[in-house]
């Protein structure tokens, strides 16, 4: 996947992204370099999707979390090819 | 031509099944307190005057509502204590906590034992037990915020 286009469903990345906003989202940062601490990812979960910011990178996995911490989803830590792609931007 | 136009559109979720991700032993504890201060009034029961027919109601009465709560309580802590065992530890925290799964485990049957009995010792060993819990969920928190 070189390019998706993803809507947020949900309240927390707020307020970074808001409930229905769309962003482009990117695996060509990860071809020429690792996720870094700070990135907001797309990673899949369970079968579906998941957006949520790398707060920290150890042994080559990422832990995640969302910005919003009343309403946020832990999930264990992430392996490399869990990960989709990073948000570039929102359109 | 809009770049939203050129590509399909997915859902990203920025969230999971209500109550999303909030975890707190406190519940726990507050039942396991509960369900040990209904052995306490259950092992120290109101006094009866016998030939008082309606003192003989208050008490059967009261002691009724004791063990209805202690039921209750004995059941609230046990669901919670499987909500964080099933929902907020992961794996991962078995490196930290080798013995993660019997500590669970023995949390959930002494609920069971609190239910079934009127024991003072497995109600005080439940909330030793859920303290401990307790314990481990704070140190996974700071843990994961390292």
């Amino acid at each position: 996947m070189l390019l998706r286009i993803f809507k947020v469903s949900g309240h927390s990345m707020m307020p970074t992204l808001n409930p229905n906003e769309k962003v482009l989202v990117s695996s060509i940062p990860y071809l020429f370099g690792s996720p870094k601490k700070g990135d907001i990812i797309i990673f899949k979960y369970e079968k579906k999707f998941l957006i949520k910011k790398i707060s920290k990178v150890e042994g080559g996995r990422y832990l995640v979390e969302g910005e919003n911490k009343n309403d946020s989803l832990k999930v264990s830590k992430l392996n490399r090819k869990e990960i989709v792609g990073k948000v570039i931007m929102k359109i | 031509m809009k770049l939203r136009n050129l590509f399909s559109l997915e859902t990203a979720f920025a969230h999971c099944d209500v109550p999303c991700g909030v975890y707190d032993p406190t519940s726990a504890k507050i039942a396991a307190r509960g369900a040990v201060a209904m052995i306490d009034k259950i092992l120290n029961p109101p006094k009866i005057d016998e030939k008082d027919a309606n003192s003989i109601r208050e008490f059967h009465n009261s002691m009724t509502r004791y063990v209805i709560v202690k039921e209750q309580q004995a059941d609230i802590c046990k669901k919670e204590i499987l909500i964080l065992w099933t929902d907020y530890f992961k794996p991962e925290h078995l490196e930290m906590f080798p013995d993660l799964h019997d500590t669970f485990w023995k949390a959930a049957k002494l609920c069971s034992d609190v239910k079934r009995t009127v024991s003072k010792e497995k109600g005080e060993e439940l909330l030793k037990t859920v303290e401990n819990i307790s314990e481990m969920f704070e140190r996974a928190e700071k843990a994961s915020h390292k």
